[in-house]
């Protein structure tokens, strides 16, 4: 059984929102709502690091932990999913979740709030695949076409690795073994500033 | 003798044999590393190769982490990568507040029965006079009723929300129980604002009643109304207890209010958090009001004799009046009107 997972090389994400728009261009999701973002950590200093976020598809969701109407649901593949025809809109599931991904559609009055929206790692709900109606719900299933999400598969540095998790991590890891490689073989840094870096009033690193 | 040597010589030599098989037991596993020493191939040991993505996420999620930052994506919080307060709020709502609240409506529940079985109902001890003193207009009545029904509706459905997933999943399925809960969510958001208007007219209504005459309060307070024995303690319109229920309902039904609207308008840019807590106050505002609410409803009904009808037919006995609220009676009696009727 497969565990379906995002992963973003902070080392390669070139904050260009590819995925972003990818996301809501396949899925035409409800105004409002991003399903996908790009956050910039030490925007403008030295470290500068970009992540790109989306649901992490937990394997104990704090979402579907959380629903007073016990809508989410776990695929065989690991993909978190959630029951439009059973969510209520109470908003809970966006209370508990840490990466903000479940969020309200606010599209009337008042922010009248809809069902839940949330990312589906391209993989619909529990309608029938590729059916209008789960495409009007959910967004397109590319899962069931046998492809991957379209954010990793737009991403034009190949930061957004999605797909199975076992996989996901064998390619950071050769990218690290690899860095790190390139870095002993030619005595050059990996990049001149790591996050977290102290730079005096020089712009000097200082450790 | 010879037989001895042999016999040593022998034991020598297992010795030595036993010796070298466990030497060849505790080196042989180590030759790999010899082999892994001498290796040209630079295969550096874990923990020598830096991991960006690992010291990045330590530095994100660690103590005094930087867990903002900024996003293209405009909205609120968006430029949170981890907000970890949401755990907290999930596990205090699903591990106290669920059960606990259970706890205290099945524990004021049970309470009020056993003093039922124990104490029996409390009756009228001089019977009924059949002279009724007028007690609450009917001005006063409908807003006491209009304010049943919101409130049985909204600690309804809101217990319902709150429960639900344990209790009514396993009954009625989730797509039965979707129903249910959609129509709770619904009927609360409708009930909502309706209360809020609903509490103000009610604050009004019974405001000077429910206005604290210390002396007379204390006493009651001290010989806990008494409901436990001794003699009955003295009473205006209505009594401490009662006093207590009408600003339980008020100060209750503003925090109520106050956190229903955070919850209610998402909109107005408040955060994760703001929300978490204003849920939680939620909960347990409701909960305190809600028990409250049952021995309210119990003195009201079957538990008083004479009491009920004070707010159905606005009258009471004359009786009723003297036993119960002895203070008002007299008021009633100076100003002469025991005897009327209130109007229906």
């Amino acid at each position: 059984m497969a565990a379906m997972k995002f992963y973003c090389d902070a080392e390669r994400c070139i904050e260009c929102n590819g995925c972003v728009t990818a996301c809501k261009n396949v899925n035409e999701v409800p105004w409002g709502v991003n399903r996908r973002r790009v956050v910039t950590i030490k925007d403008g200093e030295p470290g500068e690091r970009s992540l790109s976020v989306a649901c992490m598809h937990c394997a104990d969701a704090p979402c579907a932990a959380v629903c007073p109407v016990d809508c989410f649901y776990t695929t065989d593949d690991g993909i978190v999913l959630h029951d439009k025809d059973i969510c209520i809109g109470c908003g809970y599931c966006f209370y508990a979740c840490p990466f903000g991904a479940p969020q309200f559609p606010s599209d009337g009055a008042f922010a009248s709030r809809g069902k839940m929206d949330k990312c589906t790692f391209c993989a619909g709900g529990p309608l029938e695949d590729n059916s209008s109606e789960e495409f009007r719900k959910y967004g397109s299933n590319r899962i069931a076409e046998g492809k991957l999400p379209a954010c990793a598969e737009m991403c034009a540095t190949k930061a957004l690795l999605a797909g199975d998790a076992d996989m996901v991590s064998e390619i950071y890891r050769k990218r690290v073994v690899n860095r790190a490689q390139a870095a002993l073989g030619k005595g050059s840094q990996l990049r001149q500033r790591k996050f977290g870096s102290k730079v005096d009033l020089e712009g000097k690193v200082t450790n | 003798m010879r037989m001895t040597t042999t016999k040593s010589s022998h034991g020598h030599q297992m010795l030595k044999g036993m010796l070298a098989t466990v030497l060849l037991v505790l080196i042989l596993p180590l030759l790999p590393y010899v082999f892994a020493v001498n290796t040209d191939a630079p295969s550096p040991v874990a923990g020598s190769v830096p991991n960006p993505g690992a010291d990045l996420w330590r530095a994100v999620r660690q103590r005094d982490g930087v867990v903002t930052g900024s996003s293209q994506v405009k909205g609120v919080e968006t430029g949170v990568l981890i907000s970890p307060a949401g755990k907290d709020w999930l596990e205090f709502r699903r591990e106290k507040l669920i059960p606990y609240s259970a706890y205290v409506f099945a524990g004021v529940a049970s309470a009020l029965l056993l003093y039922f079985l124990l104490h029996g109902r409390i009756r009228i001890k001089a019977g009924r006079s059949g002279v009724r003193v007028p007690r609450y207009s009917r001005y006063e009545r409908w807003v006491h009723w209009i304010m049943v029904v919101v409130f049985l509706t909204l600690a309804l459905t809101g217990v319902i929300l709150l429960y639900g997933r344990f209790v009514l999943i396993p009954l009625l399925g989730p797509e039965g129980f979707h129903v249910t809960a959609q129509i709770s969510k619904w009927l609360h958001d409708i009930m909502g604002p309706i209360f809020i208007v609903s509490l103000i007219v009610m604050t009004f209504t019974f405001f000077h009643e429910a206005l604290c005459r210390c002396k007379v309060d204390m006493i009651w307070f001290l010989r806990v109304g008494g409901y436990l024995g001794g003699k009955h303690p003295s009473s205006g319109k209505i009594n401490a207890g009662q006093k207590s229920w009408y600003w339980a309902v008020v100060l209750g039904g503003i925090v109520l209010i106050g956190s229903g609207l955070v919850m209610y308008f998402p909109n107005f840019q408040q955060g994760r958090e703001i929300m978490q807590d204003a849920n939680l106050i939620h909960g347990l505002a409701a909960v305190f009001v809600i028990a409250f609410m049952f021995i309210h409803v119990y003195l009201a009904s079957v538990g008083m004799e004479g009491s009920l009808e004070c707010m159905t037919r606005g009258d009471c006995d004359e009786n009723w009046a003297k036993e119960q609220h002895d203070l008002w009676y007299e008021e009633m009696k100076q100003e002469g009107r025991i005897g009327v009727q209130s109007e229906k």
